[in-house]
């Protein structure tokens, strides 16, 4: 089997971002990891593969800087990488999906391409759809629960309330990896090692002649979330409390 | 406040603490303040909480031994105190100290003969026992992850351990801290919480007592900075005593990381705490099977003096706030991950940041000063967490003792340990002293 994992560089969800000028913010000395949604996807596609012989190719679009990020997944067992190099700090989804399009049929077609069921920065949770669309394959997101036979993917999701949906595709098709998939394996250091040596296939962006003014999504402006001012206790009896609540509420805050 | 104490000691940590049980017991009215909500939350908290005993001078060697005591027979200690968080528990692993070039060990087998320390010589093949995970080839020199002979293939093996049965390490640093704050207050101690200090005061060269931020004045005639990494602050504000001081102390940051053990290691239950100078890094078993992974600051390793007070804000960039560096992360994990090559090394990083009250020469100041009535037990430099119990007792003797009328600097007090039997200078920890060329510089001591 040839399958496909597009994983996503991303701030680590405890760094402490500085935003630089309006719209982006400084990438030098944070830490960045491989999207914790995509992790389920390399795992379920490095296990696939020791099971049934093939190999698994990351495909990342990000800025130089997502090297480590590839590496940290090849620790994992992923065999190459193709990394599609952007300048931009965000590239919105419709132009992500056209250049993973691009390099995975650059590369040739695969039989599974995992994605996460959306990234921890932007959320925006439309690329594999996107993708999708591009290369017309099937596709699930939320995937919780996979197993392969003859050609077919059957898929299972949930969709709350306890329920399961349960789904059946021809392969090749898309797979929005969701947690309870499987348990991500860590590197131990040997696989760090080897995955020094594991070869990256760079593609810059601007060869793939796609259009970057088509974007269709701009950032206008990013914001720091405002911190929360301290907590006030309120003290004395229950009838107390909700007297000074009530007054606080309506006096203070008004949102009464 | 109206109540009228004998001494105040600023810091409510595995030191400050037990300092303020050692002089309740001799009768002193103490009163400890801290600006955090509880015993043991700032950088005790953050401790490793390591008891070992290989330390590169016979003098280091007793007083961590002496240590071993305490620790082993942690309810007499507390005199059988109750906490309702319950007690810490002294997890007496044992401890492997390598035989390799990053440690001085025969220095530290003759400070082990000397003061009579329990310890085994282990060969390769014992350790490989003890430990099956370990991979005993020598990696010297310590490098860093940036630098490509870190991936150099090692041809030479180790040459065996110093095993010591007595070591271990406390489970819950912070924990222990309470139990002596309560074991303390049986005695008659008070503490106070969110208090912070803002001015030492001193009149006709004499001192007086503290004046916290929100103006309260407190009064007394002894004051002991037990400040940690914020100890430097309070030896400026008391009147010609930072300048009185040969030695100075400031905050260090420093990190540890959590690594999962190997899926067939019961590390949490069968490891022990494992001192490698020849990868630069200490270890011992956290809860949830994890190795707990400490730096020895091998010369390599940058060092990153902060503003204590920017960096327990969390404000400040990289390396001055308390988020794991990733450089550093890198380091120590692979430095083991050599070590033990089925370590599970996560993508995402877990570990603790926090400082070392560090001193200009890695060792504590445990003394006097220049203005009566003011006394220092600071500059811990990440290596004293093992002795307080001990350095509690010491400081107690040493305060009484001048206050009756010692002169210190010019005769040294000798400490008469409690349980070996051996007497420590204390005038080795003086203020005044010179640097001690013959410290490791590190951790170690």
């Amino acid at each position: 089997m040839k399958i496909f994992v597009c994983v996503k560089h991303v701030p680590d969800t405890a760094a402490s971002i500085k935003l630089a000028g309006e719209t982006g913010f400084d990438d030098s000395e944070i830490k960045f990891i491989a999207s914790p949604y995509d992790e389920y996807g390399i795992e379920e596609a490095v296990s696939l593969v020791e099971k049934n012989d093939g190999e698994v190719v990351i495909v990342t679009v990000g800025k130089d800087n997502a090297v480590s990020t590839i590496r940290s997944a090849m620790a994992m067992g992923a065999h190459r990488a193709i990394l599609v190099k952007i300048d931009s700090q965000f590239l919105d989804s419709s132009l992500t999906a056209k250049a993973l399009k691009a390099a995975i049929e650059q590369d040739g077609a695969g039989d599974l391409i995992f994605t996460g069921k959306g990234s921890v920065d932007t959320e925006s949770f439309q690329t594999q759809y996107r993708l999708a669309e591009l290369l017309e394959m099937p596709v699930v997101n939320e995937v919780s629960s996979l197993s392969i036979d003859d050609g077919k993917a059957v898929v299972e999701r949930e969709i709350g309330g306890g329920e399961k949906q349960v789904i059946e595709m021809n392969l090749p098709c898309i797979i929005g990896a969701d947690r309870g998939l499987n348990e991500p394996r860590y590197p131990k250091f040997p696989d760090i090692m080897k995955a020094k040596k594991k070869k990256i296939h760079e593609i810059e962006f601007s060869s793939l002649e796609l259009d970057e003014s088509k974007s269709m999504v701009e950032i206008e402006k990013l914001e720091l979330v405002p911190e929360r001012s301290g907590a006030k206790m309120i003290e004395g009896s229950v009838n107390d409390q909700a007297d000074q609540l009530v007054k606080i509420l309506k006096q203070d805050e008004k949102v009464l | 406040m109206s109540e009228k104490y004998d001494a105040i000691i600023i810091g409510a940590g595995v030191i400050g603490a037990p300092i303020a049980y050692e002089m309740a017991k001799m009768g002193y009215k103490t009163l400890n303040v801290d600006k955090l909500p509880d015993a043991g939350e700032g950088s005790t908290a953050g401790s490793c909480a390591i008891v070992r005993a290989h330390y590169s001078t016979a003098d280091g060697v007793a007083m961590a031994y002496e240590g071993f005591k305490y620790w082993l027979d942690w309810e007499n200690y507390l005199d059988n105190v109750e906490d309702e968080k319950g007690l810490a528990k002294y997890m007496n692993t044992g401890s492997i100290l390598l035989k390799s070039q990053g440690h001085d060990w025969k220095k530290v087998q003759a400070n082990y003969d000397e003061v009579g320390v329990d310890y085994e010589e282990w060969d390769n093949d014992k350790i490989k026992k003890a430990v099956p995970v370990a991979d005993l080839h020598e990696f010297w020199p310590v490098r860093r992850p940036e630098d490509p002979k870190f991936y150099d293939e090692p041809t030479k093996a180790l040459g065996g351990g110093i095993f010591c049965p007595e070591a271990g390490y406390v489970n819950d640093p912070a924990l222990s801290a309470h139990n002596i704050m309560r074991a303390a207050e049986a005695k008659g101690s008070k503490f106070i919480f969110n208090a912070e200090v803002v001015d030492v005061r001193s009149e006709n060269n004499k001192i007086t007592g503290i004046t916290l931020k929100d103006g309260t004045k407190i009064d007394a005639g002894i004051v002991v900075n037990v400040g940690g990494p914020h100890s430097f602050q309070i030896n400026k504000m008391a009147e010609g005593v930072w300048e009185g001081c040969n030695i100075k102390t400031k905050a260090l940051r420093h990190e540890v990381m959590y690594c999962p053990s190997p899926d067939e290691y019961d590390y949490i239950n069968d490891g022990y705490h494992m001192s490698d100078g020849d990868i630069g890094c200490y270890v011992r078993p956290e809860v949830g099977n994890l190795f707990l992974i400490g730096s020895e600051d091998p010369d390599c390793d940058p060092q990153e003096w902060v503003d204590p007070d920017e960096f327990y804000a969390g404000k400040g960039g990289h390396g001055r706030d308390n988020v794991l560096s990733e450089e550093q992360w890198k380091a120590q994990c692979y430095r083991l991950g050599k070590r033990i090559p089925s370590l599970a090394v996560p993508n995402q990083p877990k570990g603790v940041v926090d400082l070392y009250d560090c001193s200009d020469d890695w060792i504590p100041v445990y003394d006097k000063s220049d203005l009566p009535g003011f006394y220092m037990a600071i500059g811990t430099s990440g290596n004293q967490y093992k002795n307080a119990p001990v350095v509690g007792r010491m400081m107690a003797e040493l305060i009484d003792a001048c206050e009756k009328g010692l002169d210190h600097d010019n005769e040294p007090m000798q400490y008469k340990y409690k349980f070996i039997d051996r007497t420590m200078n204390v005038g080795f920890f003086s203020r005044k002293r010179e640097i001690n060329y013959n410290s490791s510089f590190s951790v170690n001591g």
